[in-house]
């Protein structure tokens, strides 16, 4: 009699193992097919689902303003509106790319994040709808359609513009006896010694989670290494990462970090090392454009800084091998489920989203820059938001992200590499063979 | 009522709770086995690879240094939240005026309501290289050479979080031993005094051993919080930095979430729960053999 309630959990086990066993895990197979019918709906009715990672309360009204506005327009349609935050976005997308349950309309971050989806069948190709030579397409940024582009086909609607610049405060440069931005990364490096001897921090520099650092290496990768290398090694399935151009943009990485930047940043948020540069405490910092509204007043920023602050780019060594005018950034985006039955719909609601209204609503009330073209004026930005959009505009391609272009085990590989590069536990040469280990490891399983 | 009856009667009451735990419990922990048993993730499709995910968990560094981890947490766990508790405990039910008894247990106990998102950005403020407290007060009494970036060294990163992690489960687990402690009968410390036991000789030879079940359960609970243990490392640090403050369930959530190696994912998650299972029959067993009667 004891036996019987072992028996029947076993039996159970046995059971629930072999009912497990009916299918294989993830994704069944990369569809072949990623289109779907996006010719405008004729009578437009249904609900459209869309999931946006924009829950910070800064940037959540906007989207809601903008759903309650199609709905007014088209009284047919119910938007179902879901925000979340930065990093739980990036579990739920992936459950509900797994199980099968993506929204009609759903975010997604340039670069292998995007193209893991249009490998796998989940994103529609949206060519014939936003593509360069299209009505839509002829509205935006062409830097920032191209940045959603995989084999030659378009996927993403671009909802944002960023880039990242390095901001100073020009009472302390002034102070410094220091005349303007730095022409070249070496005289970047002599201006921090300036800039010490006058009592200052030269860059604030926060990077407790990795990825600040990962923005300077982004930069320095398109400085030192050749557009075409850099494009092969960032593939998964080509990567190699051979070109002694990585290693010598970790060097410079390091010596800027040891010689510029805060002590300790590995232990400091990106946050906490801003809010010294926006007290005045240091002279510089690194920051992407959509974070510039945090240094005017409006923003909260104290008029000793709001009044006297500018920003360069990065300065790229002198000759070094890769692309001078690459700027490191890239816009964020949406794509649409080919699978969705409404993806005519979600489409016009897109339209909609990125119309010159709605892109100059997102300019002022967020103070984020729009890939819609003409939509920054002087009524709704300030000037140095303009001023990163001329840069941008002149920049010959967006370096994306480090952290999002490539694959997320070589990312990993370089983001904890870069922590040990700042507290000084690991070599240029170290980080790179245990990139290039990760990089060969995922070639090996590509291929 | 016949006894086949009365015995279908008893299986049709606990079928509920079956059911629950068979789906909830059992049948996610099988098929989380079997997933470890493929590569996978959202994007592509699986196939089977049979325990290669656990070779690359026998080859990977971080993997060996996250279990480290959650063992120095489980050894500092065991000395601060079982042996320090107890102590604690024992210290405030014997000497603590009644009055101020009430009082302390409060305070020791408030860190363990707070919730670990808000401790843990707290303690990141605390350990904050610029205007962290610990390092000002560091400095004010002339030990600037003892300052550092607390969560942002690899030697110090740990040690900073399993500190936070004991100030906040020390004053729980000490109200619990309070709790043992007061079950035990008052007869047993008089007849000790009585017979020229000491307060320490009383601590050994009545205290510990009466509330053995207690520490048997704090023991169990301690040392598998150490494995499981997620929030304060992704809070404070990610695991950073450069992987030096990984633990088991930080790794396993960046392989799933953020690498896409679910199936390497599923296999450390086994990993951690042969761990915890082990553990608790093995403490299960020592338990029952020591068991006190009263």
């Amino acid at each position: 009699m004891k036996r019987t309630p072992i028996i029947a959990l076993a039996c159970a086990a046995v059971g629930l193992l072999a009912i497990g066993a009916c299918g294989a895990p993830g994704a069944s197979s990369a569809s072949s097919s990623a289109s779907a019918n996006l010719a405008s709906p004729t009578t437009k009715t249904g609900t459209i689902s869309i999931i946006t990672k924009f829950a910070d309360p800064r940037y959540a009204p906007y989207f809601v303003n903008v759903a309650k506005a199609y709905e007014k327009a088209n009284p047919g349609v119910k938007v179902d509106l879901q925000q979340v935050g930065d990093q739980p976005y990036k579990d739920k997308i992936r459950v509900l790319a797994s199980s099968k349950q993506l929204p009609d309309i759903y975010f997604s971050w340039a670069g292998d994040f995007t193209n893991k989806f249009v490998r796998a069948g989940l994103a529609a190709d949206l060519t014939s709808v936003i593509g360069p030579d299209t009505e839509w397409g002829k509205t935006m940024s062409p830097a920032a359609l191209k940045t959603f582009q995989y084999d030659g086909k378009y996927y993403g609607v671009p909802i944002d513009l960023d880039a990242k610049f390095m901001a100073y405060n020009t009472a302390a440069f002034a102070k410094a006896g220091l005349s303007g931005a730095p022409a070249s990364f070496e005289d970047l490096l002599s201006d921090c010694a300036k800039l010490k001897n006058a009592d200052y921090t030269p860059i604030a520099f926060g990077n407790q989670y990795g990825w600040p650092a990962i923005h300077y290496i982004t930069q320095l990768n398109a400085y030192n290494v050749a557009p075409d290398t850099l494009s092969k090694d960032y593939t998964p399935a080509t990567g190699e990462f051979t070109d002694p151009g990585y290693v010598k943009a970790l060097t410079q990485f390091q010596q800027l970090a040891h010689t510029c930047t805060t002590k300790g940043a590995n232990g400091l948020s990106h946050e906490s090392a801003q809010a010294t540069f926006i007290n005045g405490k240091s002279a510089m910092h690194y920051l992407e454009s959509v974070e510039f509204s945090v240094l005017t007043k409006q923003g909260g920023a104290p008029a000793s800084t709001a009044n006297s602050w500018s920003f360069f780019q990065l300065p790229a060594p002198s000759g070094a091998a890769g692309d001078a005018k690459a700027l490191t950034g890239a816009p964020d985006g949406f794509l649409v489920n080919p699978q969705s039955k409404n993806a005519a719909l979600a489409v016009d609601f897109l339209k909609f989203m990125t119309n010159q209204q709605n892109a100059q609503q997102l300019v002022k009330q967020i103070g984020w820059l729009s890939p819609v073209q003409g939509s920054a004026t002087e009524s709704n930005t300030f000037p140095q938001l303009r001023q990163a959009l001329d840069k941008i505009n002149g920049a010959s391609q967006f370096a994306v992200w480090l952290d999002t272009v490539t694959n997320a085990d070589v990312a990993n590989a370089y983001l904890s590499g870069a922590e040990g590069l700042v507290d000084g536990s690991q070599t240029p040469e170290q980080v790179m063979k245990a990139v290039q280990a990760t990089a060969k490891k995922i070639r090996n399983s590509a291929g | 009522m016949t006894t086949k009856s009365r015995a279908w009667g008893g299986w049709l009451w606990i079928a509920p709770a079956l059911v629950l735990l068979a789906v909830f419990v059992y049948y996610p922990i099988l098929d989380n086995f079997r997933l470890s048993l493929y590569s996978w993730n959202a994007f592509s499709p699986a196939h089977f690879v049979g325990i290669d995910n656990y070779r690359t968990a026998a080859q990977d560094p971080v993997f060996w240094r996250a279990l480290r981890n959650n063992t120095t947490f489980a050894i500092v766990s065991l000395i601060c939240q079982v042996g320090f508790s107890l102590a604690l405990a024992a210290i405030l039910e014997e000497f603590v005026h009644s009055r101020l008894r009430g009082i302390l247990r409060t305070i020791y106990f408030i860190p363990a309501v707070i919730s670990i998102t808000v401790a843990g950005i707290l303690f990141s403020f605390l350990y904050n290289p610029q205007i962290g407290l610990v390092n000002r007060a560091l400095e004010a009494v002339g030990l600037d050479s003892w300052t550092h970036s607390w969560l942002g060294e690899p030697s110090t990163a740990m040690g900073s979080i399993i500190a936070m992690s004991q100030w906040q489960s020390i004053g729980y687990t000490a109200v619990l031993f309070v709790v043992a402690i007061q079950r035990i009968p008052r007869e047993y410390y008089e007849a000790a005094k009585v017979d020229g036991a000491g307060p320490i000789r009383q601590f050994f030879s009545i205290t510990v051993p009466m509330v053995r079940e207690m520490t048997t359960l704090m023991v169990i609970l301690t040392i598998s919080g150490a494995f499981l243990v997620f929030n304060e490392v992704q809070v404070m640090t990610s695991g950073g930095p450069s992987n030096s403050s990984q633990v088991l369930g930080t790794w396993l959530y960046q392989n799933a979430f953020l690498q896409d190696n679910m199936g390497y994912a599923s296999a450390i998650a086994t990993v951690i729960f042969v761990i915890t299972f082990v553990i608790a029959v093995v403490q299960l067993v020592v338990t029952r053999k020591r068991r006190v009667e009263l």
